[in-house]
């Protein structure tokens, strides 16, 4: 197995806060065999903000959650900090989620049943602590949801709903932040202002966020864009613009 | 993309194969109780006539004494007369006249190695048998009884008791005990026992002398030489008898048993229709809430089909299609399954000691009609307003699905609440004013108390929300997020929590309602021997409901410590045209042992041909002290009688007194003591008495004496076995509510995949998980157990008030039943818990979030 693979040597001047080695992932057998990660290796610095981009289908969202601990690999290893994921059981592995990891998907973030606040808590509250008070509130002040804590999910606007899921993924301050199309439901204003927000948690707060997205804008940004096609790693750009990455991706995958 | 929408298909699938399910075993559960009483009860009836057909085979005409009253009930009190064994020397001699055979059944009971009477769940008789020849008993091993040394008992006792031919065997009768030679067994041609009881058979000479029987034999078997001339032999008889004793034939005997027994078993049958019924009721419950909450789930794709073109008659054909073929399943498995009820509740039965006998299994047709109508009636009601609901559903919800929702809803407080009043009314008027008589108190009582049922689930919807999340709350304190997740789930959806929690609450509510039944009975039971019952002791059969002989409390009246002793024997008595239940007492000492609350008269006057009289009845035939009245008794002799007192209580059980000395003039029946009472003299210990009644009551193994505590736990006993046994009849009704419970849960779990799998990316663990789903099924089924006993103990009330005073004179309520309730509650919580929190929690995380 992967489990004795050490995690690689830190990429220029800066940690990894995750990443995989010769990532695979295979559904099915024989002729419905689809691999959608086909030996992937890519690391994510920490402190930075990344942006996968690629064709629907290229496994943007399987590298995703095979990150984050959701799914599992099929050979190959992914790691968080200085854990191998594969060498964690089910208790283990959710317990990175809840302390080491921040997830935004890009619909349905929010527990209906819970206020804005509670949601935002609610790693914490699973794990019977209080979280950084002070932190918390810097995150809320940042996110600007003071005046909106006590309602719940639908008394919010998606914009709203989506700017309490990127706090909650903040709150309790994880090693990382996985984003899966976090603006795809939201119009290009209110899009801009979450990512606007994010890259603020980056620059200012110093989180590590790993974004995917299909819109160019969005992924300008980033500090770095990361290209996949068919499961592979396709080539990269640091600091991008918008232009620039449109270019990119009309020579994706050939 | 493919991958996904087999996800739906399969997800879909699954989840409808589970409510199917749970809607078969539903419908299920309620017909197989509705076919399981019907099986049951024809299943005995026909046991008993073919028991009774072999029993009278060969016997062509039966002499015995007329009844003095016509029977109307089956009280063994109005039983015949004995009549002289002289007569059957007169029929020997008439033409045609084949065999004579006395016919004798008394009270005789086996003793075991250490001389107590043996314990049966069957009736003990003494009889006569002097061979094979009319009665269709068949010898099983060694040889008929012969002189006053030897016994035969019945196969099946001689072996649970391990007695073999050749052993001594004691015998208790209203005369003496025993010690007789085992010389035989004795069975049916096919069976080991004679109808489950135990059977002592002497000869006729022992039996005369040992049962006490003072030269008269309860009826004489005859068999005619030609059957052809059967009636010719049956006038000739009549005319040979005295007056006062009838000639029956086989055919009139048999149509006669099973009219007794039939009507003893159809009111038992009755007993478990109507628990059948309340399973049926709860079943429909959860059928509707299945549909109600499926429906919701399917609203896009039956808005897509309004939206490609079926119109809302389409819509509510379909579901009410699924319904049918779900219902014609659910109701064909119930009815064999009925079957294995009926064999489920004999041992249910059995095990609390009612002693059923061996019985085949008889399915008739109209068992399989009711049950079917039952399961399909049942089906189609419950989905009739869902269907309709469904038929509501705009095309355009296919796109917009909330707009689906709302046309969904309905208003249902002022429905509810108007259902629960009409409820509440016909269920008092039933109950204090039962128009018609039993018809009324039946149908006004038992409607009324389902409409409170459906009117009070209506009106919980409005409720819930803020209850549970009142209940939840220590749950919420306890559990953290997992316990507050749990108790906003449940608020979250209150139509949906009260009906579901609506089965569970109408089984407490028939729980408790009973609860507070035998709470109140038992207190005016303790009350009564306070206030009524004078006494240190009580006497009784040894056996539930035997009598025993007089000379019990003769001796026990005789000892030094003692200073009083009166036996009890029940009669009836034809006064004013109605025969009365009449209890014998003996006028001397009675005032000493009971206090009856003397209004006018003295109960010692009661002497000869004297009557007491309660007040009510007094009030009734406008009798007082002093008045003479006809009075027709158990040998059809006619006095007249005047009545020496009228007294205030009969919490004792009889409206009617007679002294002991005039009941002995009136009747040729053995004496049978169904109670005794004993006081103790002045200055002499509970210890000094005990001793001494301990003493006398060993040469009686047939009776016993409890001091009035014992007396009262055994009562409490016995009532608690009655709770139990109606507890365990609505065991079913309270098992499908924790079904229905669960398939709420697990529906609703279902419908939250995709906040679960949320909860459990952001790092809910697996216990946790599972810990929100157990608690929100615990507050579901404690909230519905809460307004259970709330609305059970004002049924108990009422009834309990509705009973007459003599019955049940105070209120009670038992704190230990309403604690037993609770936990219950959360253990049935857990219970239906088990499946939809081991779903949840064993969701693959990914697929979740892939859910719409
Ligand atoms: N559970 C699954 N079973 C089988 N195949 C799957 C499964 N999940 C994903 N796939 C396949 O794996 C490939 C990668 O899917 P993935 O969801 O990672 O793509 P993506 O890059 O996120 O696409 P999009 O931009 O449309 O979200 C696809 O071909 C998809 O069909
Ligand atoms: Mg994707």
């Amino acid at each position: 197995m992967t489990t004795d693979l050490a995690p690689p040597a830190p990429t220029s001047d800066s940690v990894a806060a995750a990443g995989t080695v010769d990532a695979m992932k295979i559904y099915g057998i024989g002729d419905a065999e689809v691999r959608a990660l086909d030996g992937v290796t890519v690391a994510f610095e920490t402190g930075k903000f990344t942006a996968i981009m690629g064709p629907s289908g290229s496994g943007k969202s399987t590298l995703l959650h095979c990150l984050a601990g959701l799914d599992g690999l099929s050979s190959g290893a992914t790691y968080i900090g200085d854990t191998y994921l594969a060498s964690l059981d089910d208790k283990q592995l959710t317990e990175l989620r809840r302390t080491k990891v921040g997830f935004v998907f890009q619909a349905f973030n929010l527990i209906p049943t819970l206020t804005a606040d509670e949601n935002i808590r609610l790693p914490m509250m699973l794990g019977g602590e209080d979280g950084d008070a002070a932190w918390i509130d810097q995150v809320i002040t940042t996110v600007g949801l003071a005046d909106r804590l006590h309602h719940r999910p639908n008394e919010l606007s998606g914009g709203q709903q989506q700017r309490v899921a990127v706090a909650r993924a903040l709150a309790s301050q994880p090693a990382i932040i996985f984003a899966d199309e976090p603006t795809g439901n939201l119009d290009s204003t209110t899009g801009a202002e979450i990512l606007d927000f994010m890259r603020r948690a980056v620059r200012e707060l110093g989180q590590t966020i790993v974004m995917v997205t299909h819109d160019p804008n969005a992924a300008s940004y980033a500090d770095r864009v990361v290209f996949m096609a068919d499961g592979k790693i396709d080539g990269e750009l640091s600091e991008p613009t918008s232009d620039q990455i449109f270019e990119r991706m009309k020579t994706l995958g050939r | 993309m493919a991958g996904s929408t087999a996800l739906i298909a399969r997800r879909s699938i699954r989840a409808r194969i589970g409510r199917m399910i749970a809607i078969i075993v539903a419908v299920m559960a309620g017909v197989s109780f509705v076919s399981g009483s019907f099986v049951l009860a024809d299943s005995l009836k026909r046991s008993i006539d073919d028991f009774i057909s072999e029993l009278v085979q060969n016997t062509d005409l039966i002499v015995r004494a007329e009844r003095a009253f016509d029977q109307d009930d089956f009280q063994g009190d109005n039983a015949r007369e004995p009549i002289p064994i002289e007569i059957a020397d007169d029929l020997r001699g008439i033409p045609g006249v084949d065999v004579v055979e006395p016919d004798i059944q008394r009270n005789a009971s086996v003793l075991n190695a250490d001389g107590g009477v043996i314990t049966t769940t069957g009736p003990q008789f003494g009889v006569v048998w002097d061979g094979e020849s009319l009665a269709g008993v068949t010898l099983k091993e060694g040889r008929k009884p012969s002189g006053a040394d030897e016994l035969v008992l019945d196969k099946a006792t001689a072996d649970r008791e391990g007695f073999e031919v050749g052993d001594t065997v004691g015998y208790v009768t209203d005369v003496n005990i025993y010690q007789a030679t085992l010389v035989g067994t004795i069975g049916t041609a096919d069976t080991d026992s004679l109808f489950g009881a135990t059977i002592v058979a002497l000869d006729l000479p022992t039996a005369l002398e040992h049962y006490g029987a003072n030269g008269r034999v309860d009826g004489i078997n005859i068999s005619v030489v030609d059957e052809s001339e059967l009636a010719t032999v049956k006038a000739a008889v009549q005319s040979a008898v005295p007056g006062g004793i009838e000639v029956v034939d086989r055919d009139e005997i048999i149509e006669e048993t099973q009219d007794s027994i039939g009507q003893f078993i159809n009111i038992f049958q009755t007993g478990l229709l109507v628990f059948a019924f309340v399973t049926a009721f709860v079943a429909a419950f959860i059928i509707n809430n299945v549909f109600q909450i499926t429906i919701g789930q399917r609203l896009r794709e039956l808005a897509l089909l309004r939206a490609i073109g079926a119109n809302t008659r389409q819509v509510k054909r379909l579901i009410a299609t699924e319904a049918l073929g779900i219902g014609v399943i659910g109701t064909a498995i119930g009815v064999f399954g009925g079957i294995a009820v009926a064999r489920l509740i004999i041992a249910l039965f059995n095990a609390i000691g009612a002693g059923f006998p061996p019985t085949g299994t008889v399915l008739l047709p109209r068992t399989i009609i009711v049950a079917t109508i039952v399961g399909i009636g049942v089906t189609m009601l419950s989905v009739l307003i869902p269907a309709r609901r469904a038929a509501k559903i705009p095309p355009v919800a296919a796109m917009q699905p909330q707009i689906g929702f709302q046309a969904m809803r309905s208003r249902r407080l002022t429905a509810g609440v108007t259902m629960a009043l009409i409820g509440l009314a016909a269920f008092l008027v039933g109950m204090f004013v039962q128009p018609g008589g039993g018809l009324g108190l039946t149908l006004l009582g038992g409607g009324g108390v389902l409409l409170l049922f459906l009117g009070v689930t209506s009106l919980t919807a409005t409720f819930a929300a803020p209850v549970t999340r009142w209940l939840g709350w220590p749950i919420a304190k306890m559990f953290k997020t997992p316990g507050k997740l749990a108790r906003d789930n449940v608020a979250r959806a209150p139509r949906r929590t009260s009906s579901s929690a609506a089965a569970l609450m109408i089984g407490v509510a028939l729980v408790s309602a009973a609860g507070v039944f035998a709470s109140s009975l038992r207190n005016t039971l303790v009350a009564t021997l306070d206030d009524v019952v004078q006494s240190d002791y009580i006497i009784q059969g040894a056996n539930d409901g035997a009598t025993f002989p007089t000379t019990v409390t003769d001796e026990i009246g005789a000892l030094p410590e003692i200073e009083a002793a009166m036996p009890i024997q029940i009669t009836r008595v034809e006064i004013d045209g109605d025969p009365r239940g009449f209890a014998a007492i003996d006028p001397a000492v009675a005032t000493q042992l009971v206090d009856v609350d003397l209004r006018a008269g003295s109960i010692e006057n009661l002497a000869d041909n004297a009557i007491a009289v309660h007040t009510e009845s007094a009030d009734d035939l406008g009798l007082e002290v002093g008045d003479q009245l006809e009075a027709k008794f158990s040998n059809q002799e006619i006095r007249n009688v005047e009545v020496a007192a009228i007294f205030g209580d009969n919490s004792f059980g009889s409206n009617w007194f007679i002294g002991l000395d005039t009941l002995a003039e009136v009747t040729a029946a053995p004496d049978a003591n169904v109670f005794g009472f004993a006081k103790l003299a002045d200055g002499v210990t509970p210890e000094e008495g005990d001793e001494a009644v301990r003493g006398v009551m060993e040469s009686f193994p047939q009776a016993k004496a409890q001091s009035n505590a014992e007396f009262i736990q055994e009562q409490e006993d016995q009532i608690n076995q009655i709770l139990l046994l109606i507890t365990m009849l609505l065991a079913f009704a309270i098992i499908i509510a924790v079904l229905g419970i669960s398939i709420t849960l697990a529906l609703g779990v279902f419908e939250r995949t995709r906040e679960i799998g949320l909860l459990r990316a952001v790092g809910m663990n697996r216990r946790q998980t599972r810990r929100s789903v157990r608690w929100e099924a615990v507050i579901v089924s404690v909230f519905g157990a809460l307004i259970g006993i709330v609305l059970g103990t004002f049924l108990g009330v009422v009834l309990s008030l509705a009973v007459p005073d003599n019955v049940i004179s105070e209120l009670a309520f038992s704190p230990s039943i309403i604690v037993a309730i609770l936990i219950g509650a959360v253990i049935a919580g857990l219970i239906a818990a088990l499946y939809p929190s081991f779903k949840a929690s064993n969701m693959d995380v990914l697929e979740a979030i892939a859910t719409e």
